[in-house]
């Protein structure tokens, strides 16, 4: 479904992503795990067209898309969950989730997005910014979900949320993938990860270093955890 | 050497002018007397504001004065003028006291200028002062108001024209306190001209007997002033003058809230520091009609006045104002001293003009103090005239009372000068 | 007690202009990460646009309270089409110095053509005169002008938060990348709003030309004091640049009062305070106000 080759980024003189090369297929949900700084975020911010001193061609659906300005991917399909949520101060809830447009056929209406978090449904006439962290990133994935977005874009949904929290995201996750839509997560939990995942993408340094499968990461937790520094 | 210098550029100055004016007989150039003249020709230099907020109050059409002066110096004197070759060099100093300086450097180093004119705003003008004391060389000034040029940082080579704040605040302020406003609010901007103003007319109003029941700066450039009208009539005891020391745009910005709070029929009356017609002109009559200020000349003074300022005119197509009158007073005293003295060389010059009377369409019962370099002359208390009294563009002013020159400025007694 | 409610108004007055000003800058520099140094050039243009309608057209000032804001607005956005979006993708630096370059540019045009003096404006007859408040009396084109900018202050409020395009701006000019990676086409927003943003500034200086000295230097110094405005009520904060307005214009104005000598930097201090306690301004991204 996505296809990346040679993307290569630049932060000024600094080179934060070398020659990275990256496939998804569709239904899948892939993580990409690695230290802070290896570069992940930027992945994330080149696929969606907001980091654009870069090289190299992404393909969506066999579609290059990577002279489209974010806007435009948005449309073809790409939702983006962003590191720090994204949520609108000056937007109440309702108008975070109705801002974008839907593009897709599998758009969440708003009564389904209500009834899956009831929370939002309660403080809909609330500023974004007054949502707690845990609610706020609901809403943040509430919203690409509404969108009917068919590759979600997912940047640590889990950071500094509570473990019951990070339970209720997986099964978000997990119902999110049982509809059938993709998702490239980036994730520190590798546990976590595990859970929700089908692939594990290890990022060092800019590089792409290493595939692995669940079975993989499981025989390989202690060393993983270890190298992440968790 | 220096003679047969002279000579040859006489010649050549003469071969000139014969040759694009065709206009000289066989006579020969003017001969003038046994003199010197550096550099083989007389050179003013106006430096003054050419862009900024005072570049029309001054600006080209003072630098038009003193050319003005200089072709009627060479009418009047015809053949017998010392040379005809006299030039006038302009700067544009922005108001900066450091482009000002430069300005002066190099007017008095490169172009061999004898003499500079105007430099209004007083922190520019103290600057050009000093560097015509360190090089020897004449500077008249007419823009600046400090009294300082005249006062503590007085030298033997600045002569200071037109008027200075001790001028504007006694003829306002004293004559209004007389007339019955006895008590003062004053609104000055907080910077060197409006501190100045506000301790000149402060001196003023209290030696007429009136007090000041507070005296506020104001932020510089500043456009609301509402929160000081509706101050004014709130103080105790409630003012009977509202005095407003701003300039320019700024004081266009005070009259048009003081009318807009209604102060004048609230008891409060307006009396401006200092206001050139270009300022009236911005208001507009209807708005300033009835107020009392102080001038140095305006140019329906008299026919004399108005004879100058329709030749004035005819040249730049604007009536003068006081300040441009005075560049072009300030230019004929300076190169009538040098024919006098047959040099330009600036001791000789001085001693001509040190002492000397005159009397001229701009200054009457006019004196240049030798103790202080301070020219009094006469001033002039005025009213804004109403709408209906209005005759013509710029007819402005109606003259209430005549200051005598040797009470318009401070005293050499009082003066802080002391002559190096 | 009367004087001080009555420096209340004062500062209302003044601040309606902060507000005006303020909230045309702050949707220009959320959307566009432009500071407009431009903005306060065309609030000069504004007052000299209600002088020259009605001193070369004989059009009344009411006229000019339409026509000026109008034809200033068209002129925004060929400016932003020809000018502006050229250095959007580079460096902000860039249109900094343009737009300061503009600044100076229009300034000295109107120099020029008019010279340094104040051209003569007076209040429109219906205006004249003061109005009885209860409390005080006061000049009836001050109150008039304290009511219009509520009113066109209230009049953007609901565009901004009962309409999509409302809703599309705020988001836009809070948060510009985001925007464009949720689907919005900011881009298309972009020339519409800097016209919009521009026509603001030229109605306050319609509004200024009678009661403020009509020159080309009237708009020089106003973008610091504006800019500090957009800062204290937090960048990227429509209603929070119009509440700053209305507040640094009370400030100034009771300070004027009491600390005369300090008038010019209180609001300086209120911005670096603010800037201290909360750096993202009164009203900024971190806390939000409700839509």
């Amino acid at each position: 479904m996505l296809r990346v080759r040679g993307l290569t980024a630049t932060y000024g003189e600094a080179r934060v992503l070398q020659d990275v090369s990256l496939d998804v297929e569709s239904g899948q949900v892939v993580t990409l795990v690695g230290r802070n700084g290896a570069g992940k975020t930027t992945l994330l911010r080149c696929l969606m067209g907001l980091h654009r001193s870069m090289e190299g061609t992404i393909e969506l659906d066999d579609r290059d898309i990577t002279r489209l300005s974010p806007h435009q991917r948005c449309r073809a399909g790409l939702g983006y969950v962003p590191d720090d949520r994204g949520i609108y101060a000056s937007l109440n809830v309702e108008e975070n989730l109705t801002l974008p447009p839907t593009v897709g056929p599998d758009a969440w209406s708003l009564e389904q997005v209500y009834e899956a978090f009831p929370v939002l449904a309660d403080r809909r006439r609330q500023a974004g910014t007054h949502l707690s962290g845990g609610e706020q990133q609901m809403l943040s994935i509430a919203r690409v979900l509404r969108m009917g977005s068919r590759l979600l874009l997912c940047d640590e949904p889990t950071e500094g949320l509570s473990p019951l929290l990070v339970q209720q995201i997986g099964d978000i996750l997990r119902n999110v993938k049982a509809h059938g839509v993709t998702v490239l997560l980036i994730e520190q939990n590798v546990h976590f990860a595990s859970t929700v995942a089908d692939r594990h993408h290890l990022i060092a340094q800019g590089r792409l270093v290493e595939s692995l499968d669940n079975a993989e990461v499981k025989e390989r937790e202690h060393e993983l955890l270890e190298y992440l520094g968790i | 050497m220096t003679t047969r210098l002279k000579a040859a550029g006489v010649a050549v100055t003469t071969l000139a002018l014969c040759g694009t004016l065709a206009a000289c007989g066989g006579a020969g150039g003017p001969s003038g007397g046994g003199g010197s003249i550096s550099d083989d020709k007389i050179a003013l230099g106006v430096i003054t504001d050419l862009s900024g907020v005072y570049s029309e109050l001054a600006g080209e059409n003072a630098v038009a004065a003193v050319e003005m002066a200089v072709e009627d110096f060479k009418k009047e004197h015809g053949e017998d003028a010392i040379t005809d070759k006299i030039e006038v060099t302009k700067a544009d100093h922005q108001n900066k006291p450091e482009i000002a300086n430069t300005a002066a450097r190099e007017m008095y180093d490169r172009d061999g200028v004898d003499a500079i004119f105007d430099v209004p705003t007083s922190s520019a003008a103290l600057a050009v002062a000093t560097v015509a004391n360190q090089n020897k060389k004449l500077y008249f000034n007419v823009g600046a108001a400090t009294t300082e040029l005249s006062g503590a940082q007085c030298n033997p080579y600045t002569y200071h024209y037109a008027y200075d704040t001790y001028m504007l605040a006694n003829g306002t302020g004293k004559t209004v306190t007389e007339k019955g406003g006895k008590s003062w609010y004053i609104i000055y901007p907080d910077y060197a001209f409006g501190q100045d103003m506000n301790k000149s007319f402060t001196a003023a109003v209290e030696e007429a007997g009136g007090t000041i029941v507070k005296a506020d700066p104001t932020p510089f450039p500043n456009d609301n002033f509402s929160t000081f009208m509706t101050k004014a009539p709130t103080l105790n005891p409630k003012p009977d003058v509202l005095g407003t020391m701003q300039a320019g745009g700024d004081l266009v910005n005070v009259v048009k809230q003081y009318n807009e709070f209604g102060l004048r029929e609230k008891g409060v009356d307006l009396a401006v520091g200092l206001m050139f017609d270009t300022d009236i002109a911005s208001i507009g009559v209807k708005p300033l009609a009835g107020t009392q200020f102080t001038t140095a000349w305006f140019w329906n003074l008299d026919d004399e006045s108005r004879e100058w300022a329709d030749r004035f005119k005819e040249k730049t197509g604007v009536r003068p104002t006081f300040d441009q009158a005075a560049n072009y007073s300030a230019a004929t005293q300076y190169l009538e001293a040098i024919q006098r003295a047959e040099t330009d060389k600036a001791e000789d010059v001085t001693k001509e003009l040190d002492g000397y009377e005159f009397e001229d369409f701009f200054a009457r019962n006019a004196k240049i103090r030798a103790e202080d370099h301070q020219v009094v002359h006469d001033a002039y208390l005025v009213q804004v005239k109403e709408e209906a009294e209005v005759e013509e563009d710029f007819d402005f002013t109606k003259l209430l009372e005549t200051i005598p020159a040797d009470e318009a400025f401070m005293s050499v007694e009082e003066s802080a000068c002391e002559m190096g | 007690m009367d004087g001080l409610l009555q420096q209340i108004f004062n500062g209302l007055v003044s601040g309606s202009f902060y507000a005006l000003l303020a909230l045309g800058l702050s949707v220009i520099f959320g959307m566009l990460g432009v500071v407009n140094f431009a903005h306060g050039a065309f609030y000069m243009l504004g007052a000299f646009g209600a002088f020259i309608l009605l001193d070369s057209f004989g059009l009344s000032w009411w006229l000019a309270l339409f026509v000026v804001p109008a034809v200033l607005g068209i002129v925004g956005m060929v400016l932003e089409r020809t000018l502006v979006h050229r250095l959007v993708a580079l460096d902000p630096l860039y249109n900094f110095l343009l737009t300061f370059g503009i600044a100076l540019i229009l300034q000295d045009l109107m120099r020029l053509r008019y010279g340094v003096q104040s051209q003569p404006f007076s209040r429109p007859e219906l205006l004249d005169g003061s109005l009885n408040l209860g409390l005080f009396s006061y000049p009836k084109y001050q109150v008039f002008v304290l009511l219009f900018s509520i009113v066109i202050s209230g009049l953007v409020w609901l565009v901004l938060t009962r309409t999509r395009v409302g809703m599309v701006v705020r988001a836009a000019t809070e948060r510009a990348d985001l925007s464009q990676a949720l689907g919005i086409n900011v881009g298309r927003w972009v020339t519409p709003v800097f016209g919009f943003g521009i026509a603001l500034a030229g109605l306050a200086g319609v509004l200024a030309a009678p009661m403020r000295a009509v020159n080309s230097s009237m708009g020089g110094d106003l973008i610091i004091v504006i800019f500090a405005v957009v800062v204290i009520g937090g960048l990227g904060s429509v209603f929070g640049s119009v509440t700053a307005g209305y507040v640094v214009g009370m400030l100034t104005a009771v300070g004027n009062f009491y600390l005369p000598a300090l008038s010019q930097s209180l609001v300086f201090i209120l911005m670096a305070l603010v800037l201290l306690l909360r750096p993202a301004g009164l009203f900024g991204r971190e806390e939000g106000v409700h839509a």
